[in-house]
């Protein structure tokens, strides 16, 4: 079969469009969800060259240019969508489009519908839909190479003929056919046509009891099936196809679990543990352009804001790449190649009793590593509710950047002792329940929300199970590079800012007599304390220790810097929020770094390690994690020896940091991705509420217990 | 009967698609209209979608949503 537009003649040589001279005609690009849309978006306009949000709603805007003999062409991709009786905002805007409704879109000159050529029975109820809008149209066949394998052939000339619109074969990752769609296009335009005639004839047989809607789409199946009828021939396959025997498996009760689970945990294990080297990779690059920054800026606030604000919040930025890029990398995978919606055919049973959907499983999962690919994963969630939901208790689940503060605590705090048999240690348990608290206070904000707020008629979960094809690399590497590329844009910059922010909080006001003043008192406090010590005292050597370092230059250093953060605008706020915070058995240097770690939770450890005098030591570290400990457990509330970190504390900051949105990136993705303001404030607002009630109930809780 | 109730790796046809709103335009709209040959393939763990075949391509539904297609006996 070639490809040839209905018979009509082909416009070679180079056709001038009346009255466009100068304006590169418009053509949008209409089809079905999984139609190989994108592949021929790439195929006829390359790179994208704006990609962004339609006005006012959260629903891509995919927009290219290219040019077909001399004539420039501006292509719009549309999103996916069954039908031209819109059902979400998707398919809303796809439909606003076409009719020329949306401000700042330009009205489409010519519509090309997408269609699949293996399932193009389903597919024509959309192009015959889009042919009675009366606007130039060509069907565009796409996956023909995979339908000549399936034993499907397709007279295109006779089905031109049928439809009054020109029918074009593409195998778009080739390119075959790309070239006379580009032809039919601009000769469709030159020459309208009148739309096909026929769904009039269906619409009288069916039964009137139907709803007008209902009875326009059985009429319209019926008069596909006579419009395919000696168009569409198909050879029995010899034996049962590849792609049906993989189902039998793949969605299987049982098998199609197992290999779900080995696959998700491939996934979410290549994650962590295959970006952390690149991560650490990226820290040392900042770490050492930090240095060199250091020994190329003379010592004051120039270099205190570029080695402490900006770099850091850089480093903040650029560490997040590693993950973003390997989760879509895998997600384009698994959804070019149909697993995707396999994944969720299988999960939606568990997910549907918290109120979400099956395609909310990739997107929590992978918050697991990180909220902020988790969150940017959701965009393949076609249904808004859900996709809102997700997005909103996403940062719910443990990220990896809570596991240093866990684990450090655990490891302080928490008894090693065995829980019922010898291999269960306790801080192993305390470290599981902190995940598990996590999932179920998501699992009930999901469940909560669904009930209330998002409550509405039921959700449609009517989703299509693309044929098994091999993923194009094209399209798997775009998704990639789109994802970090909107990272690294838009939120990139609003992150190095919050970071800024917090860095100039904790900076200044900077008065030298203060520190001066400061560092005196605690020499001082920490004289009287070790007279007071008997010499076996356990807090002896600890005491005596900090009083030493505060006679060598580095340690008088580390003092210095943490008298000037807790007398700067951060150590003020601690101050103002120890109210707050006393109810969690926090004194106000526990505010202190709980606001401070507003960037990133991670941060709470250096923030610590500088308030209580250890200067910028790496927590993460074996040697600077054990200083930090010896130094917290000393820790005593301000004029007196009672002790501030004890198990019920500790716990109490794991739980807040379990449940709190302290994640300045986390956040500001959630503003982008649902382009509003509200919903970050909503998911801060919403999470330190529960992050406090929890840590107060822990500490309440665990004090009562510990008598 | 409806939809729900056929067994695993049989055909029914399809007779009726009760309700008016648009989970039953959208069921309609993917080719579950009156005549239609349906094969139920599969179905998902504890008591999850089915997987249907129909119109040379799959589909998954929820349970309740395969409640209101009706089939010929």
């Amino acid at each position: 079969m070639t490809a040839t537009p209905d018979g009509s003649a082909s416009p070679d040589g180079s056709p001038s469009l009346a009255g466009r001279a100068g304006r590169p005609v418009v053509v949008a690009l209409l089809g079905n969800p999984n139609t190989g849309k994108s592949t021929l978006f790439s195929a006829l306009a390359g790179i994208p060259t704006r990609i962004g949000n339609y006005p006012g709603v959260t629903v891509e805007e995919k927009l290219g240019r290219f040019s077909h003999r001399g004539q420039s062409i501006e292509l719009i991709d549309l999103p996916g969508t069954y039908s031209l009786v819109p059902k979400s905002p998707d398919e809303q805007v796809a439909v606003d489009v076409l009719y020329g409704r949306l401000a700042g879109v330009p009205t489409p000159d010519c519509v090309v519908v997408v269609a699949d050529a293996t399932n193009l029975e389903r597919n024509l109820y959309l192009a015959t839909q889009a042919l009675a809008l009366g606007l130039p149209t060509v069907v565009a066949l796409t996956l023909s190479d995979v339908a000549d394998d399936k034993g499907i052939t397709i007279d295109s000339a006779e089905l031109g003929r049928r439809l009054a619109c020109p029918v074009v074969r593409v195998v778009a990752p080739t390119r075959a056919g790309i070239d006379a769609l580009g032809d039919a296009v601009l000769s469709v335009m030159q020459s309208p046509r009148q739309p096909p005639q026929g769904l009039d004839a269906h619409l009288s047989a069916v039964d009137p009891r139907h709803e007008p809607a209902a009875r326009e789409a059985i009429a319209r199946y019926a008069w596909i099936e006579q419009l395919l009828s000696g168009v569409v021939h198909r050879q029995p396959p010899a034996s049962r196809p590849l792609g049906e025997r993989i189902d039998d498996v793949l969605t299987h009760r049982l098998w199609g679990t197992l290999v779900f689970a080995a696959t998700m945990l491939a996934m979410f294990s290549s994650i962590f543990w295959l970006a952390t080297p690149l991560m650490d990779g990226i820290s040392s690059g900042m770490d050492w352009v930090s240095g060199l920054a250091e020994s190329l800026l003379p010592e004051g606030a120039i270099r205190s804001l570029v080695v402490n604000g900006v770099l850091a919040g850089v480093g903040g930025v650029v560490v997040f790449v590693p993950q973003i890029a390997m989760l879509f990398l895998f997600v384009a995978i698994l959804e070019g190649c149909g697993y995707l919606s396999r994944a969720a055919f299988l999960m939606d049973r568990l997910l549907c009793s918290v109120g979400l959907g099956g395609k909310s499983f990739i997107p929590l999962l992978s918050s697991f590593a990180c909220a902020i690919p988790g969150i940017m994963a959701a965009r393949t969630i076609e249904n808004p509710r859900d996709r809102l939901l997700t997005i909103l208790v996403a940062p719910l689940m443990s990220c990896s950047a809570r596991l240093p503060v866990y684990l450090l605590l655990c490891g302080a705090f928490v008894p090693n002792v065995a829980v019922g048999v010898s291999w269960l240690r306790l801080p192993a348990l305390v470290l599981a329940g902190m995940y598990a608290v996590g999932v179920a206070t998501a699992a009930l904000v999901a469940l909560l929300l669904s009930q209330t707020i998002f409550r509405g008629p039921p959700q449609p979960f009517v989703m299509e199970l693309p044929g098994w094809r091999w993923p194009r690399w094209p399209v798997v590497l775009e998704r990639v590079r789109e994802a970090v590329w909107s990272f690294l844009q838009n939120a990139g910059t609003l992150i190095v800012a919050v970071s800024i922010v917090v860095w100039a909080l904790s900076s200044y006001p900077h008065n030298d007599a203060v520190i001066d003043a400061d560092v005196a008192a605690r020499r001082e406090v920490l004289s009287a304390r070790l007279a007071g010590l008997k010499a076996d005292d356990p807090d002896q050597t600890d005491v005596a220790e900090e009083l030493a370092a505060l006679d060598t230059d580095d340690g008088l250093a580390a003092a210095r810097r943490g008298a000037a953060q807790r007398h700067s605008a951060l150590g003020w706020m601690g101050r103002l929020v120890e109210p707050l915070v006393k109810p969690l058995g926090w004194d106000w240097r526990l505010g202190c770094a709980a606001i401070a770690s507003f960037p990133a939770r991670e941060v709470v450890l250096g923030t610590l390690a500088v308030i209580y005098n250890l200067g910028d030591i790496d927590p993460g570290e074996e040697e600077g994690g054990t200083a930090l400990v010896r130094r917290l457990r000393a820790a005593t509330w301000d004029g007196t020896n009672r002790k501030v970190f004890t198990l019920p504390v500790a716990l109490s900051i794991m739980v807040f940091f379990a449940l709190c949105a302290q994640c300045a990136s986390t956040l500001v993705v959630i503003g982008r991705e649902t382009s509003s303001w509200l919903w970050p404030v909503v998911t801060f607002t919403y999470m330190t509420v529960l992050a406090w009630l929890g840590a107060f109930a822990t500490y309440q809780i665990g004090t009562w217990m510990g008598g | 009967m409806s939809l729900e109730q056929v067994a695993i790796g049989s055909t029914a046809r399809v007779a009726d698609v009760s309700g008016s709103d648009s989970t039953s335009l959208r069921l309609l709209e993917m080719g579950l209209t009156p005549g239609v040959n349906v094969r139920v393939v599969g179905t998902a763990p504890l008591g999850g979608p089915i997987e249907l075949e129909l119109r040379g391509y799959r589909l998954s539904i929820r349970r309740h949503e395969a409640a209101r297609v009706a089939i010929a006996k």
